[in-house]
């Protein structure tokens, strides 16, 4: 009944109550059974991967699961890129993690915890079913919250989980909704109406057009967005995602990497029939994608906290891949390869970077000021040279894997500007997108400058060295990959969609690109490789300072629309529960004179009172019965 | 005859826990479990092949049959789901009254109240579905009033004079059902399938008005029950001055009596509802989700807070039968079938709270958010349980209560449509203040004032432990139960 695809989600998931237990009484044990887990998921996605890779038919087991929703697998070119790709960062993060948390008191539950958020997202990839989907969706978002407040202790961690928990729950009840209407539009006439592989089936589609109606599939696909927004941390539900660096630093890798902002990605991608039916969406999706890569990209440029430099890189590199997916009415199925092209070479570097980034901390006593840092190129050199390496390809320099995958998405938004006759709107789009490489390569230069060159600004700057070659090796590993997998664009492109079309625009336009990025090098060369930056003050400029406030979008959410929105809302509730409680018992003791009835109860004899109570009723039953004869 | 056999043996175990003096606690809690096994092998017998959707271990016992009293009783899957979730929560309560300090009266009287739950479930007749209806008030009552924390007169007199108000009304509607049923055949009966059947009910024999009247006056004596805005003033007391193992039971087991009626009595009633007052029914419901969430969230005692979760979940109860009925086809099965089920999650993922508040609150003599904090540090296993339990509580997938949650919001945008933002809104608010409520309390740094406290021991993480599991286990594999009562709802549509 169930084959061995199945374990390649419920491998780390079993391992999620085992290496807790073992972990208990042999700590060390713990990491080592969720790392095995894991390696068994890679293995098993590869065996998929030799299964499948030459044809186009896909794995397919269903089973009924309640009333009319059924659970299963459903494993195509595209779910298999995605476990291939978890399975795959996930070991490397795990094996890193061996070494990073190696001292914690308690990493076994560490272990349990990250194998189960690795479980929770192989399952996601593989549901062939919207709900089972939504259930996996869930169980990352709340080992999120286990994760990202794994220093329980620490106020803000725990404050930072409630907040990440929270504002993807927003963008998960929205999508919520999406399923409802979805599922009362399809149930009673479809067999299985949540099923992806009903939906992704080409043949289905008259129907489901039939019986759903393009303004509700536009309502389905804005809806599903909202969840995607919440969980992949597009504007305006990316708030959580900075302040979820307060967990340990190779959680924050596993979240921005593998295992959970891509999810939003994935959905969108997943049910992409449902946006190619509905332009509306898919202007949607380009517009928050473009607008949260730029918007992103802005902040990153003034923030000084390392691990938050690259939360809002993050950000703003998910704003391209939602990009991209929202050029389909133009390109087509070929929108997935771009983004899944993409969401793979950035799960690469952004391990590298996270990963590079936890052993920077790891000697630097968690202290994650780049104003702080500096010189460290020349004190840990194969830590900071595997950092360039991710640098360069996350700031798309010609012939990184980035280069491959972002300018294709940036010509293909130019192939949208034109092919809607070169109206302002549809040039929207590529203009974030390129003036979104300008802030990228500047904020990344100017974090790696920082951190890397120059004299130590600080104590335990000047003290920090390598750690030992053997805990590198993951980092290696996907240095290597980050440099050569741009090679396998087109292979990439096919595997995935068989007809993923080329982009071809002006040589001149897909020269832009990387023109931005030079003119990011030329602005952070001469500030921030030298001592330049010293001698910049920009607080008296009020665009700074909204910048540096993050728009005051944080403000908003916490200050405005929780603290004066909903606790008030709240209290002034609760008040009324009091005095509407209060009068009720006014209109009683009034009215019955209960406190009399009360006292006479409470004489002391109420122990007997009761048992006479129950013989009585027996005798009556009894007589009752006797007289039921006649 | 095999279930009331189960229901004699039951009643012989309360009377009997009166007057076991001593080991009355062990004597009570092996008792319960023996009810628990009975009611599982019953169930394991008769539900999990051949369920048909109907009523079947019919039993009937003529008393008084010149007046329709007789003792009949019967199981469907709705009262299948339903025992089951009371036998489960009663060793939970009994469990939860073990450190010895009450006499054998306070655990009598816990085994009246399961008589009454369980002799209410499987009644059949009117008479007795009465009489258990009001068997179970008593006990709560009096184990309030006797064993209640500070202001538990008034609690137990609200919780006391509120339900007796809803069984006026209770009564006068089965008396109005009774009369005309005289009126048109000249027989006298209470039995339920006689009375709730179509042919009599959308026959000519009840004037308009009168079947109006039947509805309000179940609809009401449900709604007080529920509780569900603005019916609801007696339960954060009651909950609050009850002692844990009451609360357990009220949480757990009598919140499942309003449910228990509206898809025992009202659905099979369904044809007369007035749309209009379903609406009535789905606002309240709406209102009970965000109105309990929004006190809620500003509650500093979480035995306060936990009452008025309770409250809100069962708002979802409200919704899916409003719309359960309006709706047709499967869509309104997978409706009314997940507002069982939320009855019945909803039932186990309290009980757990409860139990497991009371695990904390006898560690560290304290159940307010602002006095605790931190104490993860100390007690992780008991903290982790009890985020487990919020994190069910709030419809997370994984636990049952999502399954139901699922069901019921999925299947509903066909008649609430937009409404729907207001349901999401509700459950906004509850994720939110579920956290809330556990970053406060559980995380953060240690309040240091509590000193030095131990985790729970292993008695209580294997009873808390596999409460959470079972909540676990209907939340992965929900068809165990989902399958069946779908079919008792589906002989209705």
């Amino acid at each position: 009944m169930i084959d061995y695809e199945w374990f390649i989600f419920l491998s780390p998931i079993i391992a999620f109550p085992i290496s807790f237990t073992v972990g208990r009484y042999r700590r060390n044990l713990a990491g080592y059974i969720a790392t095995i887990s894991i390696l068994i998921s890679f293995i098993l996605s590869f065996m998929v991967f030799l299964q499948i890779r030459g044809t186009s038919s896909p794995v397919y087991q269903s089973y009924n699961w309640f009333g009319d929703i059924n659970v299963g697998i459903y494993i195509d070119h595209l779910a298999l890129v995605m476990i291939l790709m978890v399975s795959f960062v996930s070991l490397m993060i795990h094996l890193f993690a061996l070494y990073y948390m190696g001292k914690d008191p308690n990493k076994h539950v560490y272990f349990a915890e990250t194998a189960l958020f690795t479980g929770g997202m192989l399952g996601l990839s593989i549901s062939s079913n919207l709900v089972e989907f939504f259930l996996f969706w869930e169980l990352v978002g709340v080992c999120s919250y286990l994760l990202i407040g794994f220093w329980y202790f620490k106020p803000n961690a725990s404050s930072a989980a409630k907040k990440a928990f929270i504002v993807t729950r927003v963008g998960d009840l929205l999508f919520l909704i999406g399923l409802s209407i979805l599922y009362v539009s399809l149930a009673d006439k479809v067999a299985s109406p949540l099923s992806i592989a009903y939906i992704v089936n080409p043949s289905s589609w008259p129907q489901i057009l039939n019986y759903v109606g393009t303004t509700n599939l536009t309502l389905i696909g804005l809806l599903f967005m909202g969840g995607a927004a919440g969980k992949s941390a597009q504007f305006p539900l990316h708030v959580w995602i900075p302040d979820a660096m307060e967990g340990p630093t190779t959680v924050s890798a596993l979240i921005h990497a593998a295992t959970m902002v891509t999810a939003g990605v994935y959905l969108v991608a997943r049910v992409y029939p449902i946006y190619l039916h509905s332009t509306a969406a898919l202007d949607f999706v380009l517009f928050i994608g473009a607008f949260t890569a730029l918007f992103a990209g802005t902040i990153g440029m003034v923030v000084n906290d390392l691990k938050r430099i690259l939360a809002y890189s993050t950000i703003s590199q998910l704003g391209y891949m939602f990009a991209a997916l929202g050029i389909g009415s133009i390109i087509g199925d070929s929108a997935i390869s771009f983004a899944l092209f993409h969401t793979m070479v950035h799960a690469v570097f952004k391990a590298l970077l996270f990963l590079a980034a936890g052993a920077i901390l790891l000697t630097m006593m968690e202290l994650r000021d780049v104003k702080k840092m500096g010189g460290l190129w020349k004190r840990m050199p194969i830590t900071m040279t595997l950092m360039f390496i991710g640098a360069i390809t996350l700031s798309a320099l010609p012939f990184t894997a980035s280069y491959y995958s972002k300018d294709t998405i940036i010509d293909a938004s130019w192939k949208f500007f034109s092919s809607n006759g070169y109206s302002l709107f549809s040039f929207l789009p590529w203009l974030m997108l390129i003036l979104g490489a300008l802030t990228t390569t500047i904020y990344t230069f100017r974090f790696f400058f920082l951190a890397a060159l120059g004299k130590p600004r600080s104590e335990l700057a000047g003290k920090a060295k390598d750690p030992s070659k053997i805990v590198l090796i993951p980092l290696i590993i996907l240095a290597i990959i980050a440099l050569i997998m741009g090679q396998f664009q087109y292979l990439f492109y096919d595997f995935v969609y068989t007809n993923t079309i080329q982009v071809s625009i002006p040589y001149i336009v897909s020269l832009a690109p990387s023109m931005m990025v030079l003119l990011g090098l030329l602005i952070t060369i001469p500030l921030y490789a030298t001592s330049g930056w010293m001698s910049l003050d920009l607080r008296k400029s009020r665009l700074y300072r909204v910048v540096k406030n993050k728009y005051y979008l944080d403000r908003l959410f916490t200050n405005d629309i929780a603290e004066r929105g909903i606790i008030p809302l709240s209290s002034g509730f609760s008040t009324f529960e009091t005095y509407f409680s209060k009068s009720i018992e006014a209109i009683g003791s009034g009215t019955l004179k209960l406190g009399s009835f009360f006292r006479r109860l409470q004489n002391g004899i109420i122990e007997y009172y009761f048992v006479v109570l129950v013989i009585g009723i027996s005798i009556i039953l009894l007589i009752v019965e006797l007289l039921g004869g006649f | 005859m095999f279930m009331v056999s189960i229901f004699l043996l039951l009643i012989l175990f309360s009377i009997a826990a009166f007057f076991v003096k001593k080991k009355s606690w062990e004597f009570s809690m092996i008792s319960s479990l023996i009810i628990l096994l009975l009611v599982f092998i019953y169930a394991l017998l008769n539900f999990w092949s051949g369920y048909n959707g109907g009523i079947i271990s019919n039993y009937h016992l003529s008393l008084v049959p010149s007046i329709g009293i007789n003792f009949s009783s019967g199981v469907s899957s709705l009262t299948l789901a339903l025992l089951l979730l009371t036998t489960v929560i009663m060793p939970v309560a009994i469990y939860t009254a073990r450190n010895g300090r009450y006499a054998s009266l306070f655990y009598g009287l816990m085994m009246l109240t399961e008589v009454g739950l369980f002799g209410l479930l499987i009644s059949r007749n009117f008479i007795f579905f009465y009489i258990f209806w009001e068997a179970v008030i008593i006990p709560v009552f009096l184990l309030i009033a006797i064993y209640g924390s500070e202001s538990r007169e008034t609690a137990s007199l609200k919780f006391f004079i509120y339900t007796q108000l809803g069984s006026v009304f209770l009564l006068l509607s089965i008396l109005t059902l009774f009369a005309f049923y005289y009126n048109l055949n000249n027989v006298f009966t209470l039995n339920m399938t006689t009375l709730l059947s179509g042919q009599f009910i959308n026959g000519t024999a009840v004037p308009i008005f009168w079947k109006y009247f039947v509805i309000f006056g179940f609809i009401f004596a449900f709604l007080v029950k529920m509780p569900s805005f603005p019916l609801h003033s007696w339960l954060p007391d009651a909950y609050n001055s009850a002692p844990y193992p009451v609360t357990v039971i009220l949480a757990g087991g009598l919140s499942l009596m309003g449910g228990y009626g509206f898809f025992a009595i009202l659905l099979p009633l369904s044809s007369i509802i007035p749309s209009a007052v379903l609406w009535i029914i789905i606002s309240l419901g709406i209102i009970s989700l965000v109105y309990f969430a929004l006190v809620a969230m500003m509650q500093n005692n979480l035995k306060r807070m936990l009452a008025f979760a309770s409250a809100a979940s069962m708002g979802f109860v409200n919704i899916s039968f409003g719309v359960g009925i309006m709706e047709t086809g499967s869509y309104g099965i997978q409706e009314l079938t997940g507002g069982i089920y939320q009855i019945l999650a909803h039932g186990l993922i309290i009980a757990l709270l409860f139990a497991t508040l009371f695990a904390i609150k006898s560690k560290t003599g304290k159940e307010n958010i602002h006095s605790l904090g931190g104490i993860h540090r100390e007690v992780p296993v008991l903290s982790s349980i009890f985020l487990g339990g919020l994190l069910a509580s709030l419809g997370l997938p994984g636990f049952a209560g999502f399954i139901s949650e699922f069901s019921i919001v999925a299947a509903s945008y066909a008649i609430l449509g937009p409404l729907i933002f207001l349901v999401i809104f509700g459950m906004i608010i509850t994720a939110s203040y579920h956290v809330w409520a556990a970053q406060r309390a559980l995380y953060g740094p240690y309040n240091e004032t509590l000193g030095t406290i131990n985790d729970i021991g292993r008695n209580d993480i294997v009873v808390l432990g596999s409460l959470l599991i079972l909540i676990f286990v209907l939340g992965i594999y929900p068809n165990l139960i989902f399958g069946v009562i779908s079919k008792y709802v589906g002989v209705f549509l």
